[in-house]
């Protein structure tokens, strides 16, 4: 399963990359005497409501979405990563930061990334801070767990005895052992962040609307349902998919990464 | 031996808090881990610190590595008190104080090489200009712990506990310290590897001068390593002695019983009656704290808390009925 998720994810990868050079029509071009064409030639997706190709928005979404999953991946490691690792260490600055992140995480994923794009402008950068920081609570609270966890290691003693500082500790003997828990959590905040994104352009307050996302697409041609259905199962099916490869990846590597770390993340 | 001591500790405490304070409880319960440990250990000496487990000896030697906070008392290194120094001031100082841990499969850190492990007390301490030097220093030591300096390209899961100490070993001796204090340094060894790397750990310390506290629950260990020992019952130090002394004229009641203890086929010999288990350290017996395994034990044991009694040539005991056990013993 893990092998059909991974040549799906480098598929999706290669249409990001390559959509400029591939697509058929340009996605935002209004063709309205084509509006609403079924599935075809040479309209392999149909067309919307404004005669735009599906399948070439389709391919430019994808690009969206690895742009919103690895900004969000980046952004929620790096300052959930640094949260707990430093909650950890610094227990007393800690006990004052994870409180915080407790907050946060007593919101529903979407209740709180709803909140924080009701409070910013639509935009793709917006998109990823709010997704990123609705996944870096969980992120802070896991790292906050394994460096707890790793600072009463003995090599750590050792490494203070050898006249170790602070940052040469955290980030040369903890880090490195974070790498595998970074790793998996990387791969679930992957997906989760296509779902999110997505649900929040259907919701209408994520990518500003001209910007052709799956979840855009999805939005805009749910009225249209009964007429052009294939408005919503094409970008449905690519959300699906997706999503559903991902997680088989992220399992596979979990199920990869050293046995120490296997409990730990059990609780994700 | 009559050199001024390289390491003068004197009524050295260490006490935890446990737990949190209750609501309505009567404030923090506290362990007194090492309360008023006073020793000195002179430049080349080996000073053995035993007891059972419990008794806060691995405390004393985590207190003089500054990884437990000292709740008082002092530490001179060289006459220089140590601490009471900020963990900054006192880093220079980790140089010439190194620790061996006891379980040599958690003390590695899993993710860097030998040599990278090797290279960071060279790097901090700024023993070695670039990466060549660091390499030929490493390499020298790793030769001097018995290994071959091909394995520094190698992660320490790749080796056995008996040679993951030797790396170990190799982090300290690398940085030329002047106090080594070992922490049941092979008491974690399968027993065939042990006598090895103590052999290793008395060689190294014999060619190098390095003084050494060697902290051991294993008296036949002791015996092999030590110059002098102190036996630690429950925070304190009982006696201290001369390894002859200790071995072969132990005064204190609980000495004479850890000695006995030892598993030994000798026809006809009777150990020393135990009348109990170890105190808890959390709350700590009145007067003498082995009163209650002491068969000596009399009222004063119970109430007032015997101080150490020069016996002669630097052998001290802290028991109050020791004029009786000297005469009953002689």
């Amino acid at each position: 399963m893990a092998t059909i998720g991974l040549i799906w994810l480098c598929l999706v990868l290669f249409a990001a990359v390559a959509a400029p050079l591939i697509v058929p029509f340009d996605p935002l071009d209004i063709d309205p005497v084509n509006r609403l064409a079924e599935p075809g030639w040479p309209h392999l997706f149909g067309t919307d409501h404004y005669g735009r190709d599906t399948f070439s928005r389709s391919l430019y979404g994808a690009r969206m979405t690895m742009f919103i999953g690895v900004g969000s991946v980046v952004f929620a490691l790096a300052t959930g990563g640094l949260i707990g690792m430093l909650s950890a260490y610094f227990i007393r600055l800690g006990n004052f930061l994870m409180r915080g992140i407790d907050v946060l995480m007593a919101f529903p994923a979407l209740l709180l990334a709803l909140v924080l794009m009701t409070l910013l402008e639509r935009s793709v950068t917006n998109t990823i801070i709010v997704i990123g920081i609705v996944y870096a609570t969980t992120t802070a609270r896991i790292l906050f767990g394994m460096t707890l966890k790793l600072k009463r290691e003995v090599f750590i003693d050792a490494a203070i005895c050898s006249g170790a500082g602070h940052s040469s500790i955290l980030f040369r003997h903890i880090l490195p052992n974070l790498i595998s828990p970074l790793l998996v959590q990387a791969s679930f905040i992957f997906a989760f962040a296509q779902l999110q994104a997505a649900a929040l352009d259907f919701l209408g307050l994520g990518l500003p609307p001209e910007v052709p996302s799956w979840g855009n697409m999805l939005s805009e041609s749910r009225i249209y349902v009964t007429r052009a259905p294939w408005l919503l199962i094409f970008p449905g099916l690519l959300i699906i998919l997706s999503v559903f490869s991902m997680n088989m990846v992220g399992d596979a590597m979990r199920d990869s990464m050293d046995p120490r770390f296997k409990d730990d993340i059990a609780g994700v | 031996m009559s050199a001024a001591p390289l390491l003068q500790v004197e009524d050295l405490k260490t006490h935890f808090a446990l737990g949190t304070a209750r609501p309505f409880g009567s404030g923090r319960r506290v362990l007194k881990a090492v309360d008023g440990v006073s020793f000195s250990i002179r430049a080349g000496e080996v000073l053995s610190l035993v007891g059972e487990s419990g008794c806060g000896k691995s405390t004393v030697g985590r207190t003089l590595t500054r990884l437990e906070t000292a709740s008082g008392g002092t530490a001179r290194l060289d006459g220089r008190e140590i601490l009471s120094l900020s963990q900054s001031a006192f880093r220079p100082l980790r140089r010439e104080i190194q620790m061996i841990f006891q379980d040599p499969f958690a003390s590695l850190n899993p993710r860097l090489t030998i040599e990278q492990t090797l290279a960071e007390p060279l790097r901090i301490h700024g023993l070695a200009k670039n990466r060549t030097e660091a390499r030929a220093l490493i390499a020298e030591t790793l030769q001097l712990v018995g290994l071959d300096p091909q394995v520094m390209e190698r992660f320490p899961h790749e080796f056995s506990g008996g040679q993951r100490q030797r790396i170990g070993i190799a982090r300290v001796m690398i940085l030329k310290p002047r106090l080594v204090i070992a922490d049941e340094a092979v008491s974690a060894l399968d027993v065939s590897i042990q006598a090895q790397v103590l052999n290793l750990i008395k060689d190294l310390q014999r060619d190098s001068g390095v003084s050494m506290l060697f902290i051991s629950h294993d008296l036949g260990v002791v015996r092999h390593v030590s110059d002098r020992v102190a036996v630690m019952y429950l925070g304190r130090i009982v006696e201290i002695g001369s390894r002859a002394d200790i071995f072969e004229r132990p005064s204190h009641p609980y000495t004479r019983l850890l000695l006995s203890s030892i598993p030994r086929i000798v026809p006809g010999r009777k150990r020393v009656e135990d009348l109990g288990e170890p105190a808890n350290a959390a709350s700590p017996p009145s007067g003498c704290a082995f009163h209650p395994r002491c068969k000596f034990a009399t009222d004063i044991c119970r109430s007032a808390q015997p101080l150490a009694q020069p016996l002669g040539n630097e052998h001290f005991s802290a028991c109050h009925h020791i004029a009786e056990l000297q005469k009953d013993h002689a």
